[in-house]
């Protein structure tokens, strides 16, 4: 089993190597009804959020004096706030062979078996998805207790507890039907969480964009999962599988392809928006979370 | 940890502008508003494109093959652009012989981006098959397709179109049985599909039957200078503009994601937090002259690259694989397409061509250099918008007087903010089809 896989991945490396005239390859179809439909909810979602948070946001601004029963006012950010539009990437040498590793890596082997494995019926890999998901949520558990978030933490562990049992080991997501959705949560988040900055960018090989905490908060947590070895998982005789069908649901879930967009400056771009979305998430955690009580002697509007 | 909040490339702040270089007299962007014939509702519907619920119904699967190919007549690849040395499109094929309708993407898009794939579940549903492809001003063909590594010429474009059609349609699988072809294309890519026509009817290889051009150009050098002047009004000449813009939607970004109760920042939030910043006409305008300056500055850098004009990159000097590119970005950003025009454009043309000028290079960028085509043809058809921001009234107007009943205006959208819509799907087919103008009309 193991040597198939071996050499099948060693043929499908070879065959993305090949270099012939024209490749024509099957991809997967399209499903522009379907896709307008859940895009369109999704996005509706998050528009309503988005509008709701403004209102929230404005609160503060419209300079109102007595506290409210709702969560008490975050200062909010200004432009000066913002980090610089320069990236701090020291390793850039290194990270930049390491992103043309990855995206050669993911040319040929990595999408390729990802888009096969995605003609595997839909059940299946929903199945797949939520087992992995469920196992993370230990991990999801350890960290929100570590970032002393409870109320998120006390979620997973119920998450944990009725995936496991009513949804047969995790192969089905019962939770999220029961209101309690998933948010995953890491070492990394832990890290942010006690205001350590994310540090140099790092591409990680084989991973891809990173920063320094963010790839310690990925050691972490496979170092906590491998420790804990659920049902033996991790140390028994399926663990070479493990972390490849893992990575494989990972990758068919995520709908980016390297150079996609042709573009010269595609490391850049990837760089500032990885490094600012990381940073404006660590803004929302801090935002959120530190005014515990109402925070009277703070004049509203700073 | 490989995702990665990809969207805000569209809406990403970071532009930096300089101040306008000299420009010749016939590069002066035409008079009139930046915003050409475009209105409040136009720029709505150009950031946002057709509303869900007015979108024509889409098959529910569509099936796609990518194809890559390595064109004989390829310039050799420098090294820092790897990835871009084959030509990619894309086929939906039809079990049984049906037409092959091509559609060509607009200014420095590829051929899978979001509204190329509505017109394909469009076309494909009406029983053709159809095959994307990328703009000619689109990173991947320059490399691996154009023969002189310098966009924007519309007949060079063209020729080197024509000839890619060619050689990716004698090597489609044998089981895809065409019985006639058809193109489209929107936006620049109308223009190229008109100018391929065109050439095709002097050439006979590829015997191309009906045009359909969605939001075209007329004069490609006016367009794209309204479009310069439609950024330094709205972001602002100078770093400070520029750096503020940034600055401010990240805040803004940053201050809804806290206010929301999201655990993690994913793309549609993202999105949403852009759009739902974009209140005026200003910031409008503002995203739309940012993404068009980004689709350029890709298409500038591999121009002076290739065509070692050093006007960012220093012809003795060219960057390696592990070099830094950021400030060679931030400087392109900083650069007008006037400026690709002056440094880059037309000094390969003009060395090329002896008999050229400046103002016979703008000239040869207008699509009126096939008028009598466009006029005696009756297989040229267009789609547009009485509020499209890339034309004015007296670009609109040559394009109503030339086509005559083989245009429709319609009174909304932008630029390509119809594509999709009932009204735009069913008109298109009927255009292909050979059903226009409907009788009644």
């Amino acid at each position: 089993m193991k040597a198939a896989v071996i050499v099948s991945m060693g043929l499908l490396a070879l065959g993305g190597c090949a270099s012939q005239v024209v490749s024509i390859r099957t991809v997967p179809a399209q499903t522009p009804a379907a896709d307008s439909a859940a895009a369109a909810a999704a996005n509706a979602a998050a528009f309503a959020d988005a509008v709701a948070a403004e209102a929230v946001a404005a609160e503060p601004a419209a300079g109102s004096p007595e506290v409210r029963d709702g969560p008490p006012a975050v200062p909010l950010l200004t432009p000066a706030d913002a980090p610089p539009m320069y990236t701090y990437d020291p390793w850039e040498r290194f990270n930049r062979s390491a992103y043309r590793f990855n995206a050669r890596f993911d040319e040929a082997i990595f999408l390729p078996v990802a888009n096969t494995y995605r003609r595997a019926p839909r059940p299946v890999r929903a199945g797949v998805h939520n087992f992995f998901g469920n196992i993370a949520e230990i991990d999801s558990v350890i960290n929100y207790t570590l970032q002393w978030r409870l109320k998120y933490g006390l979620r997973s562990l119920e998450r944990l507890v009725i995936n496991s049992t009513i949804g047969i080991g995790g192969l089905f997501d019962v939770a999220t039907k029961f209101k309690l959705p998933g948010t995953p949560t890491g070492f990394a988040t832990t890290l942010a969480k006690w205001g350590m900055h994310p540090g140099p960018y790092l591409v990680i090989p084989l991973l891809g964009p990173s920063t320094l905490r963010d790839g310690v908060g990925f050691l972490a947590d496979y170092g906590a999962e491998y420790g804990i070895n659920v049902a033996g998982l991790y140390r028994g005789n399926v663990s070479w599988a493990l972390g490849p069908v893992n990575a494989i649901d990972q990758r068919a879930n995520i709908d980016f392809r390297y150079y996609s967009g042709g573009s010269p400056f595609e490391y850049e771009t990837i760089r500032f928006l990885y490094v600012r979305r990381r940073l404006i998430e660590d803004a929302g955690l801090h935002g959120k979370e530190l005014p515990k009580k109402p925070a009277v002697d703070a004049p509203a509007g700073k | 940890m490989l995702l990665i909040a990809f969207a805000l490339v569209c809406s990403a702040p970071f532009a930096i502008q300089a101040e306008p270089t000299e420009l010749p007299p016939q590069l002066q962007p035409a008079p009139g508003p930046a915003t050409g014939l475009s209105d409040s509702a136009g720029l709505r519907a150009t950031v946002f494109g057709t509303p869900p619920d007015a979108m024509a119904p889409l098959p529910a699967k569509v099936p796609l093959y990518e194809i890559n190919m390595t064109l004989p007549w390829r310039l050799p690849v420098p090294e820092i652009l790897w990835f871009d040395g084959k030509l990619r499109v894309w086929l939906s094929a039809q079990k049984k012989p049906a037409p092959l309708a091509i559609v060509i993407s607009g200014t420095g898009s590829d051929g899978n981006n979001k509204t190329i794939s509505v017109l394909r579940a469009a076309l494909y549903g009406a029983g053709y098959h159809v095959l994307t492809m990328p703009s000619p001003t689109f990173s991947g063909f320059i490399v691996s397709t154009s023969s002189t590594g310098v966009a924007g010429d519309l007949m060079q474009d063209g020729h080197d179109l024509y000839a890619a059609m060619q050689q990716i349609i004698a090597h489609l699988p044998r089981k895809v049985r065409i019985t006639d072809i058809d193109l489209l294309g929107f936006s620049l890519g109308g223009a190229n599909a008109a100018i391929v026509k065109s050439i095709d009817a002097s050439e006979g290889k590829l015997k191309i039957h009906r045009v359909v051009m969605i939001n075209p150009p007329v004069s490609l050098f006016s367009s794209v200078g309204r479009l310069d002047r439609l950024f330094s009004a709205t972001i602002g000449p100078g770093e400070m503009g520029v750096e503020l813009l940034y600055r401010r939607l990240y805040a803004q970004i940053a201050n809804l994601y806290r206010a929301s109760d999201r655990l993690q920042l994913d793309q549609n939030f993202i999105l949403s937090a852009a759009a739902v910043t974009l209140k005026t006409d200003a910031e409008f305008s503002q995203a739309i002259a940012l993404t068009y300056r980004l689709q350029l500055v890709d298409m500038f850098f591999i121009g002076d690259l290739y065509a070692k004009t050093g006007a960012v990159i220093d012809p003795e000097r060219q960057p390696k694989v592990g070099d830094s590119l950021e400030d060679i970005q931030r400087d392109l950003r900083a650069k007008p397409f006037a400026d690709y025009f002056t440094k880059v454009f037309a000094p390969y043309y003009l060395k090329r061509r002896p008999e050229a000028t400046s103002a016979s290079l703008i000239a040869a960028n207008r699509l009126d250099i096939i008028a009598d085509a466009l006029r005696s043809d009756g297989d040229y058809y267009a789609q547009t918008n009485s509020n499209d921001l890339i034309l004015n009234k007296r670009e609109l107007d040559w394009l109503q007087d030339t086509l005559g009943s083989r245009i429709i205006v319609y009174d909304h959208g932008g630029h390509l903010g119809e594509i999709g819509d009932r009204q735009q799907v069913a008109d298109m087919l009927d255009m292909l089809a050979g059903r226009w103008p409907r009788s009644g009309q």
